[in-house]
């Protein structure tokens, strides 16, 4: 699975554009964050890596803005293992391994739309990523 | 020593092991430094100071300056402090002293600027005040809101909770009628050498809440060990890397530092209650601590630790290294640390106000009640808010006179339809401070008093608060 992160202007939040494609392409799209509201939407999702390509297209074509979300950015230099970020993770997707380090599961982190660590680390060592869309062509997908 | 102990007895470990060394790394926030930056010319008696903004104290004569690890820079407020100040010098990084003088005869100088590096420095301390907490709180928060703390970020309904300290690691968990550690005892303090100069403040054996004073030479520090931190909406603060060589002189000793986190207990502490004396709502060791859950009552609760445990192994095992390559002799302490100080709480002399001394009883209603009807209730009682209840006397909403008016505006006549459901509300012993604040806050003139049980004890409004005040 690939996850990318879908955003939806004021003009075209109201429209079924996920149902929509799923219908249309027969995929599964699996929502694991959504922030919508009358003012637009921002939605991560997970999509199947052989659909990628075809799914990117089809949300364009209906005027969403697709990216593949970069999420958090951790200083190693910074970050000293105290652990503080660690319950604060709703995903889990920071652990402690067996010599104390803390460690990073990106896969796992669902990112700017949760962004619960930053403002828990005494280091400041942890940095919630702009997303950026141009990250993302149609001919370059991976 | 702990492995040892376990396997082979108190008896061998005794024989084998002449030295244990012990660390913790964690935020010690009554840490700072003292500088003495030498004299300008023409020569300035310092009255107030900045170092990248942070203002600085000026404890002693002209140029004499103490760096306190809590004090904010005045343009980054929260983010950037003392205890940063001290990271920067001690990284060998140039920093801004700015200062201000009333100009005497002998100092006519009234401000200065310059920037130092720690070489320009005569002298350059390490001096903290209360380090090493023998064990500490693990904290939690029953409040339906995130709080910011001094033990980190605490997630509503006691959904996460945060601990510090190294356990089985601590230097004075090892030593705990502190037979080797007083005035005078050698440590690993910052990546240095440094000494104990005696007990710490609020130092407190008897509970296990041992604490030292400390010196050291930050020149000569590193800043692996001696971090600059950050604590959101709390302030800024120093995390300190300190160890301790404890010399196994008798068995009792290697009896003492066998201890294993399993057998330190601490108190699951509730910080949502902003009093001296916090809920304790559980026991629980350090073992379950570091396995990243404990429980309270029959919830489960995610634990993290705010002090690094990795940094405090490293700690331990480099000062084996100086001791085993003879860079570090340990010291017997000139006088022990005592034993039977007692942690006062403050005396306090003028009265202070809580939710409990303001409150009024609350006007009520019940949701099915008709508009019209609370109308009425607003007017004969004269109350700007009625609390909605349920049949048990719960807290389910509240409708002030300003929603009633609407409401007879826009010709609605059902009272379920115009309640405001999400209540903010006070508890009965909190301090009136902090319920003020909230009101203010939330932009809202009262709050309802209730319960654990969302039982409504009554209310105390905004006017209440200025009578008082004004009393």
């Amino acid at each position: 699975m690939v996850r990318i992160l879908l955003r939806f202007s004021e003009d075209i939040v109201e429209q079924p554009i996920t149902s929509q494609i799923i219908l249309e392409l027969k995929v599964p799209i699996n929502i694991i964050t959504a922030h919508v509201n009358s003012k637009g939407g921002e939605v991560l999702a997970e999509v199947p890596d052989e659909s990628l390509d075809k799914i990117v297209k089809a949300f364009r074509k209906r005027g969403a803005k697709v990216s593949i979300p970069k999420l958090i950015e951790v200083d190693t230099e910074k970050c000293v293992s105290c652990g503080a970020c660690v319950t604060l993770c709703p995903v889990e997707a920071i652990t402690i391994d067996e010599d104390a380090s803390v460690v990073f599961n990106k896969e796992k982190c669902i990112g700017s739309t949760c962004s619960a660590c930053v403002d828990a680390c005494p280091s400041r060592a942890i940095k919630s990523v702009k997303q950026n869309n141009s990250e993302l062509t149609a001919n370059n997908t991976h | 020593m702990k492995r040892l102990v376990e396997s082979s007895g108190i008896e061998v470990a005794f024989r084998e092991v002449d030295v244990v060394t012990t660390g913790t790394f964690g935020a010690m926030c009554s840490s700072g430094a003292i500088i003495n930056v030498g004299h300008s010319d023409p020569p300035i008696k310092i009255d107030q100071a900045w170092i990248n903004d942070v203002p600085i104290c000026h404890p002693g004569a002209a140029v004499d300056l103490y760096i306190g690890a809590t004090a904010m820079s005045e343009r980054q407020p929260f983010e950037y402090g003392g205890g940063h100040v001290i990271e920067d010098l001690v990284s060998g990084k140039e920093v801004e002293l700015r200062a201000t003088a009333y100009g005497t005869d002998c100092y006519p100088r009234t401000q200065i600027r310059t920037n130092l590096t720690k070489d320009d420095l005569n002298q350059f301390y390490l001096l903290n005040f209360r380090n090493c907490y023998q064990r500490y709180n693990c904290a939690v928060n029953s409040r339906d809101e995130t709080i910011y703390t001094y033990m980190g970020k605490l997630l509503p309904r006691l959904k996460n909770a945060t601990y510090s300290g190294a356990g089985e690691l601590n230097p004075l968990m090892n030593d705990p009628d502190y037979e080797t550690i007083g005035i005078g005892t050698r440590i690993f303090l910052g990546g240095a050498q440094g000494y104990v100069i005696g007990e710490g403040t609020q130092h407190e054996p008897q509970n296990l809440n041992g604490t030292i004073m400390v010196r050291g030479d930050a020149k000569k520090m590193n800043p692996e060990f001696l971090r600059g931190a950050t604590f959101t909406r709390y302030g800024t603060t120093l995390y300190v890397g300190l160890g301790i060589p404890i010399p196994i002189l008798n068995e009792g000793l290697a009896k003492k530092t066998a201890i294993r986190d399993e057998e330190i207990f601490t108190n699951v502490v509730d910080y949502g209650v902003p009093r001296r004396n916090r809920p304790k709502l559980a026991k629980v060791s350090y073992k379950e601590l570091k396995s990243g859950a404990i429980t309270v009552g029959d919830k489960r609760i995610r634990v993290s630790s705010l002090s690094s445990l990795k940094t405090a192994r490293k700690i331990a095992a480099t000062l084996k290294v100086w001791i085993e390559q003879g860079e570090f002799f340990l010291t017997a302490p000139a006088e022990r640390l005592p034993v039977d100080t007692v942690f006062k709480p403050m005396r306090q002399t003028e009265e202070v106000s809580f939710v409990a001394n303001v409150m009024q009883k609350a006007v009520t209603c019940s949701e099915t009640e008709a508009v019209k009807a609370v109308a009425e209730r607003i007017v004969t009682r004269s109350v700007n808010h009625i609390v909605v209840v349920d049949g048990n006397g719960k807290l389910t909403g509240i409708v002030t006179s300003w929603d009633i008016t609407r409401a007879l505006a826009q010709g609605k006549t059902a009272l379920a339809d115009i309640v405001t459901r999400r209540v903010i509300t006070a508890k009965l012993d909190e301090p009136l401070e902090t319920a003020s604040k909230r009101m203010a806050q939330h932009n809202i003139s009262a709050l309802p008093v209730i319960d654990n049980e969302k039982k409504v004890l009554g209310i105390v409004t905004a006017e209440d608060v200025s009578k008082l005040l004004g009393r």
